[in-house]
């Protein structure tokens, strides 16, 4: 005990918070099987909870969850690095000048309004029914609305702080390295974080119309043959992806970058 | 390069005249660039119409008065869904954010419901009401009230504790703090997600459109896709983008900076 120096005055914090999110969701799922078993819900319509667990358990152990997992997550992680590695430095560089920026922004502002699963339609035409059009609508929805967040972040750039880099004899690769991607970071996590909302809802739309595997489809397949507990432990995996992945991962990076680099306007 | 300089000229003298065509204006060497592409034939037509032949289609789809009927179906499905949504959400999400018990039991539970996203319900949806209205107004109430709920939790927990009791020490009842301090605090809060809402139920109605189709914007796209008409998939698209554009910068937008501006908790 005597290493333990940081005194804290509520033991395990970081465990305290843990239970304290898990336990309104350990009540939900006793909530569920008491409705379903006082009820005498038909299981065609809703299942109970080892219902569920029995076929969720099947889909693991035959590996099909495991395939459908990958498969949408890979497609996730190609159509989103690519449209970060195209939108960053395309948002830059348009964002640099206030003319072009302003004389751009809202032909951007109309694609990003029109990001994910409007293109679906198209994107199987263009690409056929397949990992093509997926990643392409994902691709889309992340795309247009980072490289709209990388504008507007480069674009809002207070001028004076711009100046003051020249005036103090930096070159544009100083500029662009010290000044303007510092200051857009902010806008471009939350674009990124926004985009990939969309881009992950996309990608379950998309599946359902489009592939043969990923979640989506899994999803759609048991609702072919009626097996609502397939497709409630879907759900479930859906969202606690999605939440893994935005409070886990994207909502820390945004107030890290923020915090650190977030340019608090003082009025 | 004069002429190019020439041009931009014109366009900056014009725009400071009329505001409102910087909105458009960038459009125009889009569309030129598109006919130019298409033109060259680099990609056949039946993957990518000129912007003659959505013209063409885009007339004939709103002379037969397919466009409009589709349009406000999709429209009124929308206002529909967003408004039970709304009526659904805000006091809810005032409750929430006014008791902390409250606040610890259902804040695990809404942000996982968020997280499943709207989509993901389609297909249990299908198995419960059908291919029908039902499903697609429970996909849109459903994906604009969990943003809409989160925002307002947030905006009232973040009201600021001196204001509240500056106006109790000045002898306001409860209620009236919560309509004079709270809400009006929280009000910018619930515009956003308000604006993400609808953004999200927006895109959720074209799928859904998609997937239980019987009539709407994301059916004709889809219909369109199926019997291969390109042209009708890009009219679709375009309707949406330009609606979904005026919804959302003339009227969405300002009243979120109108709220912002009034009643947003300026710190400096």
């Amino acid at each position: 005990m005597a290493e333990r120096v940081a005194f804290s005055p509520v033991p395990y914090p970081r465990l305290r918070r843990t239970v304290k999110f898990m336990l309104p969701l350990m009540g939900l799922v006793v909530i569920w099987q008491l409705v379903v078993v006082i009820f005498d819900v038909n299981p065609r319509i809703f299942p109970d909870v080892p219902t569920v667990l029995r076929a969720g358990w099947g889909t693991i152990a035959d590996g099909s969850l495991f395939s459908h997992v990958t498969a949408s997550l890979w497609r996730v992680t190609v159509g989103t690095v690519l449209a970060i590695l195209l939108a960053v430095p395309l948002g830059i560089l348009m964002g640099v000048s206030r003319g072009v920026s302003s004389f751009l922004s809202p032909l951007f502002r109309f694609f990003s309004v029109l990001a994910g699963i409007a293109w679906i339609p198209i994107a199987t035409l263009w690409f056929g029914y397949g990992f093509g059009a997926i990643t392409f609508v994902i691709f889309n929805a992340v795309f247009f609305v980072v490289t709209y967040n990388t504008l507007l972040g480069v674009s809002t750039i207070p001028m004076p702080i711009r100046h003051a880099a020249a005036s103090l004899g930096t070159s544009r690769w100083q500029l662009l390295k010290e000044v303007l991607v510092p200051g857009a970071l902010p806008n471009i996590v939350t674009g990124i974080r926004t985009g990939m909302g969309f881009a992950w809802r996309g990608l379950i739309a998309a599946e359902m119309i489009a592939t043969n595997t990923g979640l989506g489809y899994m999803l759609f397949l048991a609702r072919d043959f009626y097996r609502t507990e397939v497709i409630v432990f879907a759900m479930i995996v859906i969202g606690i992806i999605w939440l893994v992945l935005d409070r886990l991962l994207l909502a820390p990076l945004e107030r890290a970058t923020v915090e650190r680099w977030g340019m608090v306007q003082r009025s | 390069m004069t002429y190019a300089q020439t041009i931009w000229g014109m366009y900056v003298r014009w725009t400071t005249a009329w505001p409102a065509l910087s909105a458009f204006a960038p459009f125009v060497p889009l569309i030129a660039l598109w006919g130019f592409v298409v033109w060259l034939e680099i990609f056949p037509r039946v993957f990518l119409p000129g912007p003659f032949e959505v013209l063409q289609t885009s007339w004939s789809l709103l002379y037969k008065g397919i466009l409009p009927a589709y349009l406000g179906d999709s429209l009124v499905r929308l206002a529909v869904g967003a408004a039970a949504g709304m009526a659904l959400a805000i006091p809810l999400g005032i409750f929430i954010g006014l008791n902390q018990r409250a606040h610890d039991a259902t804040w695990p539970v809404l942000l996982f419901f968020q997280a499943i996203g709207d989509i993901a319900w389609l297909p249990i949806l299908l198995v419960w009401f059908g291919f029908g209205l039902t499903t697609m107004t429970f996909v849109i109430v459903y994906t604009v009230m969990f943003p809409v709920i989160l925002n307002t939790v947030l905006g009232i927990r973040s009201a600021r504790p001196e204001l509240e009791r500056a106006a109790q020490s000045l002898g306001a009842s409860r209620t009236r703090i919560l309509f004079e301090v709270t809400l009006p605090g929280a009000l910018p809060n619930i515009i956003t997600g308000l604006r993400n809402g609808l953004g999200y139920g927006w895109r959720a109605l074209i799928a859904a459109e998609i997937i239980v189709g019987t009539s709407g914007i994301g059916f004709l796209m889809f219909d369109a896709r199926r019997a291969g008409s390109v042209d009708e998939i890009v009219v679709g698209m375009i309707v949406l983008g330009i609606l979904w554009y005026i919804v959302d910068s003339w009227i969405l937008a300002p009243i979120e900076r109108a709220t912002g501006e009034r009643w947003g908790l300026v710190t400096t």
